[in-house]
């Protein structure tokens, strides 16, 4: 909300520097958003008097002037034609800004110009805020005008202009009186309150007019005058200049009124033509479903049923709260006016500007909520406006439609209470004195205070937030920089983490020493993507949650793997050739069920490998590294027929039968679609999944007693067969010694084993649990693994 | 023999120097000491003198040998020293060389260390992590916060919906409800997750960021305790030299209702463009829990009090960085990721 200095001055004596009241307006819950210059696109124009002027050598339109600019005497060209010898004028010399527009010293056809000369349209100014401003050229200003004055002293536009930001809680803030009522208190005075004089006026209002509330849930409160003989004209230039202060546009007077009360009082108010309203009936009714009406934008609303509408019985002249109606409009011909100030249920409003796409200041003040006291108080307000522009004459009596309860609520507040949640020692007579300050009548009651909310404060509650919420008042007051740092007292509370989070923290911990990066991608995704990963109709992957109000359709899912996001970021990284292959996420991803139950959340491990040094294998043993670090043994890799992933390079991680995870190459099809120039690796691991299966705290295995004996062998087996397969034949062969630890530590394709074939190096350990081990059953037992697996159609490697 | 003895001495003496290498010592050793060796002989020849000749000669003998196999050592320990030397000389390296990085090792992203770091403050003031779902019911992110359907304040956080009642959680306060629905206070939580706002990207802002929540819900807490406990919290974060105030807000689930905000870390507060001249930056809000949320969960306000905060990662993580734009956090390109 804006707010200028002189405004706020009519109410209060501003006492102190600028920066000190921004800084109190801050401790009492405003903060600054912006504090400008009344005239902040103008910088350095001065005040300059002509003294003499010549025509321009070589031009003939152009007039050479020499200015005295206060102790100087600067050339500047015109082509203006109403300047003259001895007049004052407003000088853009050299160095002086406008908007956007800096000023410099230029030569014109061979002549130079030190600067510009300046109209009133330059500085925002209207006839009735300066004669001569829209004069055709350039502003004469008055001729006792001192020379070298900035220009903004010359036409009395040296106002700051703070813009607070005000809180949802307080919609009577958005107005001037509302904050200066705050900024008084700030400023430790108590405000000067405007007292608007009811005029009475001739005849009655209801002569004319005639107003039936249909809805009065959504309209609790409808209130209306008149004022006829009216002398439609533009508003005086104080008024002028308030509203461009406020950032509007000044219309006309009838027009300009409603825009200044509405910044006044923070409550809008419309004016009819009282003549364009039939049969001079208004009727406040729930609009039929497809109703249109045409708003003063000139622009046609189609309105529902649920929308609330100003009409006559013919039909509608206003969208209630939103903008009135053009058939109505105030014109230069209108010789009546009727007022309306309203209440109009917040929700409502919201939900019809929201529709119609058109949120005006009007519809914007309803929604952040408005009061019914406060309407009569911008009524009387309007009318009292005309009296005092010579606007009209006003009509008597005054129609009021209500169904609010207008009585100030009054409420009993517990004083310990309000010190207990405060840390304060303060009583109740002490806590009354504070709230006067702002307006909010007390009276101490020993342990009870009582407190009469005034109408504006709609905010305070009278059921069981009313403690927090004088709480809050008198804190506010108080000073919350005056509530000393307490740390907390009472009993011990051990911090800790969860094992879930621990284990979060281990999963990470130990992919960043497999040489991972961690992702944080988003959680949207689109059908595109998803149908890329080629997942079977039946996956449960392919039931993503889908968003009401997406941005776009490639972000209107929730994701169902974190294979998509992962995919995006690695593509970015090798077109911009960061140089690095391997990345991890932790993310939750989401299944929807159906219904309106909460999707079910998952959290996931996610891997993506690339790059030349990267394989299906430096994948595998990132993911065995992670597993052994959980301490899950026996985990088994079992070929997959994973969609996303190619063929014969894609794999399940089981353990105990059950599936951990998934990893394999990305598939040709998910590679094009996702546009990579090089393989890429990726697995998927369920984290819950690895959580039950964490042994977080081993039991101590003992150590062997006898010594072990470790052998190797080579041996040439079908291409196409599994080296896990020969592995377990060698772990479980008969043997009367354990053969445990086999390890496939080299592969061999080649010329010496021929085609179709390749030759499989494998470690194990042979050891006894009660004796060292004899050369004898070393050798029996070696052979026998050997004429085992010589027996299985794998013979040793010549 | 007294003859023989200082022959040999001298013998041995010159043959000991004249050695050029530590194996060449054994050779000495065994011509001396060995079997068919010279003091081997005289010891030999003994038994055909009388006792006092055989025991003084013993001694001569004896001492020769002690004195020979004395020299003969220290001989061994110049070769070795020696031979140590010409090794070390053979073996040194080229230190400026550069070092061989046994693997490349990963980053933790910066998100994520500022999460711990805030976490491990937390944890360190007796609070326990608890955590509830992304996407949330409407009921528990707004409506039982003391945000009833038509509350102006829903305006605030504009949110993305799945259907009337299911939402994308705006923020982790709904976590506060969970909590509350959980377990019996008094108890301290600190609840991570990610929150969601229909915010197009841009440098400082991303329709995904991360929260942390903390909450307390005891018997005699007030707005002091929430000053201690928040000033303490960012000393913890962002240094002891830190300072803080606490100035007056609104949120629909607080009252009263704050913002914290810290001096700033970048210019010490005298006025950067990190936070626009004012020397503060605005660091969390939070507040006195409001009674409606207490009673919506079935604890009496006037008994129980509690208080909430909800600070930004991504914001923290961009202010202790020092990092510009928002967008770096969640685009993963690796020149960003491994500089943390």
């Amino acid at each position: 909300m804006r707010l200028p200095k002189t405004w706020l001055q009519e109410y209060v004596d501003f006492n102190v520097t600028d920066e000190e009241f921004i800084q109190r307006m801050m401790w009492r819950g405003f903060e600054l958003e912006s504090c400008e210059k009344e005239l902040k696109a103008v910088s350095g124009v001065i005040t300059g008097k002509i003294l003499s002027m010549q025509k321009h050598p070589n031009a003939d339109k152009l007039t050479v002037c020499q200015v005295d600019i206060g102790g100087k005497i600067a050339q500047i060209l015109t082509n203006a034609k109403n300047v003259f010898v001895g007049a004052v004028v407003p000088v853009a010399y050299a160095g002086a800004k406008i908007g956007s527009q800096e000023f410099t010293v230029a030569n014109i056809r061979g002549v130079e110009s030190q600067g510009m000369f300046c109209s009133g349209e330059e500085f925002n100014l209207s006839e009735q805020e300066y004669p001569g401003a829209e004069a055709d050229g350039i502003l004469i200003l008055r001729a006792d005008t001192p020379v070298g004055i900035p220009i903004e002293k010359a036409i009395d536009r040296e106002d700051v202009i703070f813009d607070f930001s005000v809180l949802p809680n307080r919609p009577d803030c958005n107005s001037i009186i509302g904050l200066a009522r705050e900024a008084a208190a700030a400023l430790g005075q108590k405000m000067k309150a405007p007292v608007i004089a009811r005029v009475p006026g001739e005849g009655d209002v209801k002569d004319i007019m005639q107003v039936t509330v249909e809805n009065g849930d959504l309209c609790p409160r409808y209130c209306g005058r008149a004022a006829t003989n009216l002398k439609i004209g533009p508003s005086p230039a104080w008024m002028q200049r308030r509203l461009k202060q406020m950032g509007m546009r000044p219309i006309s007077n009838i027009v300009d009124i409603t825009n200044y009360v509405l910044m006044e009082y923070g409550h809008p108010t419309h004016a009819f033509d009282a003549a364009c309203i039939r049969e001079g009936h208004i009727i406040v009714r729930n609009a039929k479903e497809g109703e249109v009406v045409t708003t003063l934008d000139k622009k046609e609303r189609v309105m529902d049923e649920n929308m609330l509408l100003i009409s006559d019985p013919q039909g509608g002249v206003g969208v209630a709260g939103v903008m009135g109606g053009l058939n109505s409009e105030i014109t230069e011909n209108t010789q009546t006016v009727f007022f309306e100030s309203a209440v109009f249920k917040a929700s409502n409003i919201r939900r019809t500007a929201r529709k119609l796409r058109h949120v005006t200041d009007a519809a914007a003040r309803f929604i952040k909520g408005v009061e019914p006291v406060n309407a009569e108080l911008a009524l009387e307000r309007c009318i009292e406006l005309v009296q005092e522009l010579g606007a009209g004459s006003i009509i008597g009596g005054a129609i009021d439609v209500c169904h609010a309860d207008l009585k100030d609520r009054e409420i009993d507040v517990d004083v310990n209470h309000v010190n207990r949640i405060l840390n304060t020692r303060l009583s109740a007579k002490e806590m009354a004195k504070l709230l006067s300050t702002i307006e909010v009548p007390a009276q101490d009651e020993g342990e009870n205070l009582h407190v009469t909310i005034p109408h504006f404060r709609t905010d305070i509650e009278s059921g069981i937030e009313a403690d927090a919420d004088i709480a809050e008042e008198v804190g506010r007051i108080y000073g919350f920089e005056n509530i000393p740092a307490v740390l907390m007292e009472g009993e011990t509370f051990r911090g800790s983490l969860a094992p879930k989070f621990r284990a979060e923290d281990l999963v990470k911990d130990t992919l960043v020493a497999c040489g991972c990066l961690e992702m944080y991608n988003y959680n949207f995704t689109g059908p595109n993507a998803l149908n890329a990963l080629g997942f079977d109709a039946k996956d449960e992957r392919n039931r993503a949650v889908k968003l009401l109000n997406p941005f776009g359709e490639d972000q209107s899912l929730m994701r169902t793997t974190l294979y998509m996001g992962m995919l995006d970021s690695a593509v970015r990284n090798i077109r911009r050739k960061t140089g690095y292959g391997r990345f991890m996420e932790v993310g939750n991803v989401h299944f929807d069920l159906g219904g309106d139950a909460l999707p079910r959340e998952e959290e996931k491990i996610g891997l993506v490998f690339f790059g030349e040094k990267e394989s299906f294998y430096t994948l595998k043993g990132a993911i065995q590294t992670l597993l052994s670090r959980f301490g899950v043994a026996g985990a088994r890799y079992v070929k997959s027929d994973s969609p996303c992933f190619q063929p014969g390079r894609r794999a399940d991680i089981l353990v105990n039968g059950q599936k951990l995870g998934e990893l394999g190459q990305v598939h040709p099809a998910v590679q094009e679609a996702w546009d990579l120039p090089v393989a890429v690796y990726m697995a998927e691991l369920s984290f819950e999944a690895l959580l039950a299966l964490w042994n977080e705290t081993p039991t101590f295995q003992p150590l062997p007693k006898f010594p072990v004996v470790n052998r190797d062998l080579a041996i040439v087996v079908p291409e196409n067969s599994e080296s896990i397969h020969w592995i377990e034949l060698i772990e479980q062969a008969p043997v009367d010694v354990i053969v445990e630890k086999a390890r496939l530590f080299d592969v061999y394709r080649g010329p010496a084993v021929g085609p179709f074939k390749k030759s499989l190096a494998i470690t194990f350990n042979l050891r006894s649990e009660d004796h060292t081990l004899t050369e004898e059953e070393i050798r029996t037992a070696f052979e026998t693994i050997i004429r085992t697996l010589n027996e299985n159609g794998a013979p040793l490697r010549q | 023999m007294e003859n023989d003895l200082q022959r040999i001495r001298e013998e041995a003496q010159q043959r000991l120097n004249a050695l050029t290498e530590e194996g060449d010592l054994n050779a000495l050793q065994q011509q001396l000491f060995g079997k068919a060796g010279e003091l081997t002989a005289i010891l030999r020849s003994m038994g055909k003198l009388s006792k006092e000749e055989r025991s003084e000669l013993g001694a001569g003998v004896n001492k020769l040998k002690q004195e020979l196999e004395a020299a003969m050592e220290s001989r061994r320990a110049q070769f070795r020293q020696k031979a140590q030397e010409l090794r070390f000389e053979r073996e040194a390296l080229d230190v400026t060389e550069e070092g061989v990085t046994p693997q490349m090792l990963g980053h933790l992203h910066p998100m994520t260390k500022t999460y711990r770091t805030i976490r491990d403050a937390l944890v360190g003031m007796g609070f326990q992590v608890f955590d509830g779902p992304e996407i949330e019911l409407d009921d528990n992110n707004f409506t039982l916060l003391n945000l009833p359907l038509d509350h102006p304040a829903r305006d605030m956080q504009d949110t993305f919906y799945i259907n009337d009642k299911v939402l994308l959680r705006t923020h982790t306060s709904p976590c506060e409800i969970r909590a509350l629905q959980t377990f019996k206070p008094p108890f301290r939580f600190l609840m991570p997750g990610r929150v969601f706002r229909v915010d197009e990207v841009d440098a400082s802002h991303s329709p995904v960021f991360m929260q942390i929540e903390g909450f307390v819900v005891d018997r005699n807490l007030n707005l002091a305790n929430l000053k201690g406990t928040l000033d303490a919290f960012i000393r913890a974060l962002f240094g002891e030299n830190v300072k803080t105030r606490l100035r007056p807000s609104y949120f629909p689930f607080t009252e009263p209702s704050a913002e914290l905000d810290m001096s700033c870390t970048i210019c010490k507060g005298k006025g950067c463009r990190v936070c626009k001249g004012t020397g503060w930056i605005e660091i969390l809000g939070c507040g006195m829990t409001n009674p409606h949320e207490l009673e919506n969960c079935g604890l009496d306000p006037k008994e129980w009090s509690a208080f909430a905060f909800g600070i930004g990662v991504d914001r923290v993580t961009s202010l202790k960085y020092g990092i510009s734009d928002i967008r770096h956090e969640y685009e993963n390109d690796a020149r960003f990721l491994t500089q943390f």
